[in-house]
């Protein structure tokens, strides 16, 4: 199973930073420039995850060698 | 009958069959005489050999029979019947020649307790698992939200397979799919399922795994009552999504797994979040980023708002202490002016370089000075003595 890709990025991880800066901007303590930085950051997330979300590709299938299971 | 006793009236010493002749003719006659039948009675004596061949006895108050039932025949059921269990068999009456013993072999066995051999070897695993603590509702791990990969393990032309596929590819087109291919039933099917889940740890970056196949009759989903395929599904370093096909039974895969679903189309919409959902929650967290940040403007154009008027009472504040001060500066100053005491008649008399001549030997005969009067200057000269 060595040839097995490493996995894609974990959408959890991206949607919780998502919710971090939408929280911290919510929050009010910054600065305004830190607060346009992370506006930015936080649109620029929400495009690629909804990309990765409309994209229509069909779902990658990996079927691992019977050997692999070491079953049969 | 009588053609039997003739039959032996008249052999002759001579004529003596040999024991293999009688054990066969024997054994035709029971063949032919007794068809297949089912016999009920109570298994006494029971013995498995190495072979995996079962040895034991029916009886009832009166009679026993010996019975044999191969290990081809026994390998279908689950448990091997206990000595005193009441139950049906099915099988061949015949003569065993080798040990000149009447027996039956049996094809099929069955318990007449309630749900027989089948519900006596689930009970046993149960309690097995149970007191190993595989069955606290505790030791479930939460499936996660947003899956990467999901392994599947089921047999990899059962419609089980195509069925999570489309739900997967629908709810969730982010994950991949790893197939584990796997025999999910009949023989060395128990096996084959615990390797696969034990294969589980190889896949890196595995978040979820669903384990299943379609609906089957009872002995075709036996595979995931077996005890050793509920301790591999205990031991799996995912969590495992169990979804052996049957609405009403529940299987000792089920019990242990970390989520049960009834069908494996279910099992998917478990393991994956619904798009559409997250594409409204994304549309949610924008408007509320945009909101966050004009709102953040908005406080930040206050604060300056109020800075620059601030600012303007400060220095209007110090403007009118500066007046004030101008004020009564120029007072004192016109209080001390010399001009003042000028215009009371008084002169101040100076050299070429501006020094004030206060005595008379400042002024030698004939120096040309100038004297200051109230509205401006004279030039003056001292007489010739």
């Amino acid at each position: 199973m060595a040839d097995t890709p490493p996995p894609p990025p974990s959408f959890a991880k991206q949607l919780e930073r998502l919710e971090e800066i939408v929280r911290r901007l919510e929050s009010q303590e910054l600065d305004l420039d830190d607060s346009l930085k992370l506006f930015e950051e936080g649109v620029e997330r929400l495009r690629v995850m909804r990309e990765r979300l409309t994209a229509t590709e069909a779902t990658v299938k990996r079927v691992l060698r019977r050997e692999d299971t070491g079953g049969e | 009958m009588g053609q039997g006793l003739d039959l032996f009236a008249a052999a002759s010493a001579e004529g003596a069959w040999s024991v293999a002749e009688v054990t066969r003719r024997a054994r035709a006659v029971v063949e032919a005489g007794l068809p297949l039948l089912w016999v009920r009675g109570e298994v006494s004596g029971f013995k498995r050999w190495q072979s995996g061949h079962w040895y034991f006895a029916l009886r009832d108050r009166t009679a026993q029979l010996r019975c044999v039932m191969f290990a081809r025949e026994n390998r279908r059921l689950p448990e091997s019947p206990a000595d005193g269990t009441q139950v049906f068999v099915f099988g061949r009456p015949t003569m065993w020649e080798e040990k000149g013993e009447f027996r039956l072999t049996v094809l099929e066995l069955l318990s007449t307790e309630a749900g027989g051999l089948w519900q006596v070897a689930l009970e046993k695993a149960k309690a097995a698992l149970l007191r190993d603590g595989l069955l606290d509702p505790a030791r479930k791990r939460p499936v996660p939200l947003y899956p990467r990969r999901i392994a599947v393990i089921t047999s990899p032309d059962a419609a089980a397979l195509g069925d999570i596929e489309a739900v997967v590819t629908r709810r969730w087109p982010l994950a991949e799919l790893v197939l584990i291919p796997t025999r999910v039933q009949g023989d060395g099917a128990e096996a084959a399922v615990c390797a696969a889940l034990a294969s589980l740890g190889r896949v890196p970056g595995l978040d979820v795994a669903i384990v299943g196949r379609g609906g089957g009759s009872k002995e075709d989903l036996w595979t995931f009552n077996s005890e050793r395929v509920a301790r591999a599904v205990a031991a799996a370093p995912v969590p495992i999504i169990s979804a052996v096909g049957h609405e009403a039974d529940v299987t000792l895969c089920d019990l242990v797994a970390d989520l049960r679903a009834p069908t494996p189309s279910a099992a998917a919409a478990a393991a994956t979040p619904d798009r559409v959902e997250v594409l409204e929650h994304l549309a949610h967290l924008g408007a509320r980023l945009s909101r966050g940040l004009a709102s953040r403007a908005d406080l930040v154009r206050e604060r300056l708002d109020r800075s620059l008027d601030d600012l303007e009472a400060a220095m209007a504040l110090r403007l009118e202490r500066y007046r004030h001060r101008l004020a009564a500066a120029s007072g004192q100053l016109d209080a001390l002016s010399p001009l003042k005491i000028l215009e009371r008649g008084y002169a101040v008399a100076r050299d070429g370089e501006g020094r004030v001549l206060r005595r008379v030997a400042q002024f030698p005969a004939g120096l040309r000075f100038r004297l200051r009067v109230s509205d401006g200057e004279v030039p003056a000269r001292v007489a010739d003595a």
